[in-house]
């Protein structure tokens, strides 16, 4: 009984302690009934709430709330208490003992309910005390849906992710601004004075070892601006391949496209 | 293809909760629920004289070791000591087995004390939930009991409660069993009552 262990360290007094042990007012008013075995149809209101006022006078409230419970069920037994006391008076006997038939039903009725709790407490607490033998697999041994596997994700895996990650990087060459993007006309002279000495060129030594992106569009329209003019002729064998570039002879040709 | 029994028997070994019969059924694959029951008992069968039984709670089944071996588990796992439940809490736990959904004031005068201490303990337990507020002054949350709860009781479902008189009766336990079904219907965990209905 966790909720009790504070009570139980106060100065041993025999009352205290069994005080201490009760779950609110019911419990105590139940059990007083029992030791005096008492049969709750007929509740003997008057030596239950001196019983119960001795038992109240012992206990130390610690919190408030407790306390008010205890009160309220004080204050319901000596207005019950005070019912039977008062001489009776003949013109309003019937609807006083009413009244106080009334109450004291409820309060058997109660009290009723509750012993009913306490056997099923008991009882689950002996269900409970079989299944503690039993063991069973740990909650969780299967990923609850949607979740995400965590140890799967070994620094292995992430070494690879990092390295794959630098390679890449290390292939892209750092962009660059270029302050001065090389015109398609520049590009077609280049082509031309080049190929005065030789007789073919090839696309990739054009476009230069940075193969920079405006490098190559360049080139490549210039190229294409060549061949519409008739003044070189390019082959490419395959998909991605190789363009070479060649001296057209038939210079005749220019312009009639 | 394993036999049915291997399977189901893995599944079983793996699974953290009781499997009902219906998921039992779907994962493999068979015709009926009835189809299910019979594959779990022919299994069962063969774990007479072992040290695991294949025991139904929670409106499903699962395999837990055998109680006279406790003595060899407490050893092994030391700590883990499972904690038990107060007084308070067992007898706040029954009321809200048998009047559920239960709001804390109609448990309040019933024990005649306060129960918010403990409900929060049974709360954090999972071993009761919320499932709404009553229609009533105050709107009062509402205390209902969970699988877990039968889980740990070793309770098929709410039906293997013990039958008492007076306020706490059959009448309501019926009135749960069908609350429990409807619930069953949106939140398969919860299915405490479903799966005897349809054997």
């Amino acid at each position: 009984m966790t909720a009790d262990a504070p009570k139980t360290l106060e100065p041993p007094r025999d009352l205290t302690l069994r005080v201490g042990a009760f779950e609110g007012p019911f419990d105590l008013l139940l059990h007083l009934c029992r030791t005096n075995e008492i049969d709750l149809a007929r509740l003997p209101v008057r030596t239950i709430t001196d019983q119960y006022l001795v038992h109240l006078e012992a206990i130390e409230f610690r919190d408030l709330e407790a306390a008010g419970a205890y009160l309220v069920m004080a204050a319901t037994l000596i207005h019950l208490k005070s019912k039977l006391l008062v001489p009776p008076d003949p013109s309003e006997t019937e609807a006083l003992d009413e009244e106080g038939e009334a109450l004291r039903l409820e309060l058997e009725e109660r009290l009723r309910a509750y012993a009913r709790v306490k056997a099923l407490g008991t009882w689950l607490g002996a269900r409970e005390a079989e299944q503690a033998l039993l063991w069973s697999r740990p909650a969780g041994a299967l990923p609850p849906p949607g979740e995400v596997p965590l140890e799967d994700l070994s620094a292995h895996l992430l070494e690879r992710a990092m390295r794959r990650l630098i390679e890449e990087q290390l292939r892209k060459t750092p962009r660059e601004i270029e302050p001065n993007p090389p015109s398609v006309l520049e590009r077609m002279t280049e082509i031309l004075t080049l190929l005065r000495d030789t007789w073919s060129l090839l696309f990739s030594s054009l476009v230069g070892g940075e193969r920079r992106r405006s490098e190559v569009v360049v080139t490549l329209l210039s190229v294409l601006e060549l061949v519409r003019l008739g003044r070189i002729r390019t082959q490419q064998t395959e998909l991605f391949g190789e363009i070479v570039i060649e001296r057209h002879s038939g210079e005749t040709h220019a312009g009639s496209n | 293809m394993p036999a049915r029994t291997d399977i189901l028997e893995a599944l079983l070994f793996a699974s953290d909760t009781p499997l009902e019969l219906a998921r039992l059924r779907e994962v493999l694959e068979l015709p009926s629920v009835a189809a299910a029951r019979e594959l779990v008992e022919e299994l069962s069968a063969r774990y007479t004289d072992r040290g695991l039984q294949i025991v139904e709670v929670g409106g499903g089944y699962c395999m837990v070791t055998r109680p006279e071996l406790a003595p060899w588990l407490v050893r092994l796992t030391r700590s883990r000591t499972k904690q038990r439940l107060t007084r308070p809490a067992l007898e706040t736990l029954a009321i809200v087995a048998y009047k559920q959904p239960v709001s804390r004031p109609e448990l309040d005068a019933l024990r005649g004390v306060s129960s918010e201490a403990v409900l929060e303990n049974l709360l954090e337990r999972r071993l009761i939930r919320i499932p709404g507020r009553k229609d009533a002054p105050g709107r009062p949350y509402l205390f209902e009991t969970t699988r877990e709860f039968l889980v740990a009781f070793g309770l098929r479902d709410l039906g293997d409660l013990p039958k008492v008189e007076g306020e706490l009766q059959v009448p309501e336990l019926a009135a749960v069993a069908e609350h429990g079904e409807a619930e069953a219907q949106q939140d398969p965990g919860a299915g405490g009552a479903r799966v005897p209905a349809e054997s």
